[in-house]
């Protein structure tokens, strides 16, 4: 598999909100607007990523009896010297993530790919996967973001969008709003990944009969 | 991993040192790191808390604070107290609201400003907006009760957000109440 390939995996086939269904906490606490998930969505894709590189550095140290505390120590470490740099020199992105930042620690999609695929590769593809997991966990983010602040106070990222006339439905930007959005959303990409793996499988059969083809023409 | 699996390498011992040595190391870049940042941090807080009081009581000169009463600000302007910073609190939908409210000397609130807080974004958290924030200039405490139908004498609560009307409310009556009964002490 080569680096594009880790990469792209996390962003549809892989995707930690849409097809693994990861971390749905967080996609249902900070997607009430766009800037929000957004932030949250950066924060996490620099946590996955900087702790898939320290996990696959030091993956020969760490005794596999004791890998889950280790993963947990190493993403709490990250996840505070985070916390810190922005207290001292951002402190306006502070503000806004200080909240969710503390609850990093235990998003389940950053100990599953330390897991999975930390553990078990070298820096370099571990990068990648990060990166691509972070990426597509953002993605994700935003896209419920953009639909709950659409519907629910008709404003992206804090601009009126719709008319200010516009009431919109209290549920989308509440727990609830969160839930049905995600449900649709899942739902909309099972769908679309059925369609891809369908017309992979035809590709598949085409190119065989293809084969068959040129086989009988040879005998 | 590429190491063994044999009973030496996972006897309880090793297994302990292996996650308190990882416990160490991450307390000793932690801790380096602290320091490093903790001194822009502090900057940062006290630079933020001098921008809240200016914000709230524009005309003052200067801030003073108030011997044996815990963050009170005097704001002075021409050598007299024109209004009091306090610090305000209320129990809120999703846990305290903090906040610092501007109060003049006769107990008329100014403005306050929510400083922490974990309300619901598009709800609650409409508390820090202007239209609902400005309800409360010039009044005193008697004036302050949450009510959904607005009249002049009080506050209108936040649609699908009375609990954190009432904190608001609640921490900026008790901030007007105790600064009124300070500079009651201070004019005897």
């Amino acid at each position: 598999m080569n680096y594009w390939e880790i990469f792209k995996k996390g962003i549809f086939e892989m995707n930690p909100i849409f097809r693994l269904a990861l971390s749905l906490c967080p996609a249902l606490a900070v997607t009430s607007n766009v800037f929000n998930a957004l932030g949250m969505g950066f924060v996490v894709m620099f946590v996955i990523t900087a702790n898939n590189i320290v996990v696959s550095l030091v993956r020969d140290y760490v005794n596999p009896k004791v890998r889950v505390p280790v993963f947990i120590t190493i993403i709490a470490t990250i996840v505070t010297l985070t916390q810190l740099i922005l207290e001292g020199y951002f402190p306006e992105v502070n503000k806004e993530l200080g909240l969710y930042l503390e609850l990093v620690v235990v998003f389940a999609i950053i100990l599953a790919r330390a897991e999975v695929f930390a553990m078990k590769n070298t820096v370099v593809p571990s990068f990648f996967d990060g990166l691509g997991m972070g990426v597509g966990f953002a993605v994700a983010m935003v896209f419920i973001g953009a639909v709950r602040e659409l519907l629910g106070p008709g404003t992206f990222l804090g601009y009126q969008v719709l008319p200010a006339s516009y009431d919109g439905p209290l549920i989308m930007i509440l727990a609830p709003g969160a839930f049905l959005v995600i449900g649709l959303m899942i739902g909309m990409f099972n769908v679309i990944g059925e369609h891809q793996a369908k017309q992979a499988e035809l590709k598949r059969r085409a190119a065989t009969a293809a084969g068959l083809v040129v086989q009988r023409s040879e005998a | 991993m590429a190491h063994g699996h044999d009973d030496k390498n996972n006897s309880v011992i090793r297994i302990a040192m292996n996650l308190a040595l990882t416990c160490f190391i991450s307390g000793v870049i932690i801790a380096g790191t602290f320091a490093i940042t903790e001194p822009a941090a502090e900057a940062q807080r006290i630079k933020a808390k001098n921008d809240a009081m200016r914000e709230l009581v524009k005309d003052a000169d200067s801030f003073k604070a108030i011997d044996g009463k815990d963050g009170w600000y005097a704001g002075i302007k021409g050598g007299k107290a024109i209004a009091y910073v306090v610090p305000a609190q209320g129990k809120g939908y999703a846990g305290v609201i903090q906040m610092l409210a501007a109060v003049a000397p006769d107990g008329k609130i100014l403005d306050y400003k929510v400083l922490k807080h974990a309300e619901t974004p598009g709800l609650g958290d409409k508390m820090t907006e202007p239209k609902f924030r400005n309800q409360f200039a010039g009044k005193t405490a008697k004036d302050m009760e949450v009510v959904k139908v607005p009249t002049d004498k009080n506050i209108q609560a936040l649609t699908g957000a009375t609990i954190t009307s009432r904190a608001v409310t609640n921490g900026v009556r008790e901030a007007a109440e105790a600064v009124a009964a300070y500079s009651a002490g201070q004019k005897k």
